[in-house]
């Protein structure tokens, strides 16, 4: 415990002994952290609105004609009871030609002289589970029997999926990028700290010290900076989404889009690699540099 | 105590110590003298695990330094107090830490490091300059702050060059007497020194080193 409190003592006295260049790291460390931290928020926001124009995905599910009301209850009932599924409207067959003359307007002559109703009922529903493929709870529901066919449109989820999936990949590289930047920074940092306390650090090996009583307060060193690097740049990224939600408007000429910060996963998840490449940074620093 | 069989050192092709061999007692004082470049310092550093033998044996307390881990030098340095030629001291901390930096490594107790430091401090009377820089003070003084740091952990063996290189005649008088009563307590202690004058008239054993070769003992 003496011992814990004797280096973090020293640690810090390292940090201010050498504040300018600690100073310099922190900042590149922090902007490093933030310009992962913007990537995670936008993700994460971007995310949140596809899950929200994933309730107005509708898909039409078309019946067989002739059904029994109590069979078309029955397929009521299975819909409403699938998770994730709205039941928006039933549109009977009259409905249905009703809405197809409506649509042609003035050519709706050319349903007037059907004899028949062509027009299937149908359920029209909304999914509120988008991260389950459209094309599985269209198969799904396709098995109800009575259902003949479900339709929705898929055009457009499938390019914003895969949009988002090159996003992703795009923000994991770098992210990676980022880390070995930080990596190296810590590094050239602590070693320039080392450096100038290489004669304490001699002095101290020639009087007993072990290796690791003179490494110790450089890991804490590094730890510290980057520990306080990861909450600096939580910080600007927390002012980064004030600025951005009171502007949404001009961000996104939406309005409808509600802006969210990161959820509190990311922010440890932000801190804790932080302080993680801060500690391996100096580990790496203090790996071969200790020969007296 | 202290061994040495057959050691040899040379710095990239030119010998500083040929075939040295003599054994150290435990509780023993000896005088290690020479002509200047004899390998005086070479001899004590290599005692102190600070430079390899090219070839030979050296045993300190019964432990071989020639197949020992890092993490066992830094133990045996504990017990080893070593005064440098050039005493080694850091001119950004004061003298009190740069005393306590060697109780300190040792990740002894703060309450304990104060005490002992102030006794060091008090039995070679610095305490007055305990909060000066080693840059304030005289080369006699400086001298005494290193003898300081090398004792304050009772040492069991105390290894110094030249310890009397910068002193005058009292002060020299004055450091040898403190050598003797740490002596009499039962350090061991090795002496380096080309100061003849030290050995004038001394019953204590001598050994005289010349190009590296021990020349004669008495
Ligand atoms: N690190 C080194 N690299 C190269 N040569 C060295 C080194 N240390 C000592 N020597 C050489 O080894 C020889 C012995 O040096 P050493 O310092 O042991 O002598 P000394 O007896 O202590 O001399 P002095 O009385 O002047 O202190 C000298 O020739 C010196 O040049
Ligand atoms: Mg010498």
């Amino acid at each position: 415990m003496g011992k814990l409190l004797y280096f973090i003592r020293q640690a810090l006295l390292n940090i201010s002994q050498n504040k300018l260049i600690h100073l310099i790291s922190l900042g590149t460390i922090s902007i490093a952290i933030l310009i992962l931290g913007v990537f995670l928020l936008l993700l994460v926001n971007v995310e949140g609105w596809i899950k929200n124009w994933g309730g107005s995905i509708t898909m039409s599910v078309y019946l067989e004609d002739n059904l029994p009301k109590r069979q078309i209850a029955v397929i009521r009932q299975a819909l409403s009871s699938r998770e994730g599924v709205e039941i928006q409207r039933f549109i009977s067959k009259e409905e249905a030609l009703i809405e197809l003359k409506s649509a042609l307007g003035p050519q709706s002559e050319l349903v007037e002289g059907l004899t028949r109703n062509p027009l299937p009922a149908s359920f029209e529903i909304a999914i509120r589970e988008p991260k389950t493929d459209p094309a599985s709870i269209k198969r799904e529901l396709e098995g109800i029997p009575g259902v003949v066919e479900v339709q929705y449109s898929e055009a457009w989820i499938k390019r914003f999926r895969g949009v988002m999936r090159l996003v992703r990949v795009g923000g994991m590289m770098l992210g990676g990028l980022l880390c070995l930047g930080v990596l190296f920074i810590v590094t050239n940092t602590i070693k320039l700290t080392i450096y100038s306390r290489k004669e304490e650090i001699e002095i101290m090996k020639l009087v007993g010290a072990t290796d690791w009583f003179v490494k110790i307060p450089f890991l804490i060193e590094g730890f510290i900076q980057g520990a306080t690097g990861g909450l600096l740049a939580l910080v600007s990224l927390f002012v980064f989404y004030l600025i951005m939600a009171s502007n949404k408007g001009i961000f996104l000429s939406f309005t409808l889009l509600e802006v969210v910060f990161v959820p509190h996963f990311y922010m440890t998840a932000i801190v804790g690699l932080s302080s993680f490449l801060g500690f391996l940074g100096s580990l790496m620093a203090v790996g071969r540099f200790f020969e007296v | 105590m202290i061994q040495l069989f057959h050691v040899y050192k040379s710095f990239g092709g030119t010998p500083a110590l040929r075939d040295v061999s003599f054994r150290v007692r435990k509780g023993e004082f000896v005088f290690v003298t020479g002509p200047s470049g004899a390998g005086k310092t070479t001899l004590l550093r290599i005692m102190f695990g600070a430079e390899k033998a090219s070839s030979g044996h050296i045993l300190i307390n019964g432990i071989n330094l020639g197949r020992i881990r890092r993490k066992q030098i830094a133990l045996l340095r504990r017990r080893i107090g070593f005064v440098f030629q050039d005493f080694k001291l850091l001119n950004n901390k004061t003298i009190f830490q740069n005393v306590a930096l060697a109780l300190e490594v040792t990740g002894a107790n703060p309450s304990y490091v104060r005490k002992k430091t102030r006794q060091a401090l008090r039995s070679l009377g610095l305490i007055k300059k305990e909060e000066a820089y080693p840059l304030q003070l005289s080369g006699g003084e400086q001298q005494r702050v290193a003898i300081a740091r090398a004792i304050v952990k009772n040492p069991l063996i105390l290894l110094a060059d030249e310890p009397t290189g910068n002193l005058d005649p009292d002060l020299t008088r004055e450091i040898m007497v403190l050598f003797r009563t740490i002596h009499m307590k039962g350090t061991t202690v090795v002496v380096a020194t080309h100061n003849r004058e030290l050995l004038k008239g001394t019953a204590i054993r001598k050994i005289y080193l010349e190009k590296g070769r021990v020349i004669k003992e008495d």
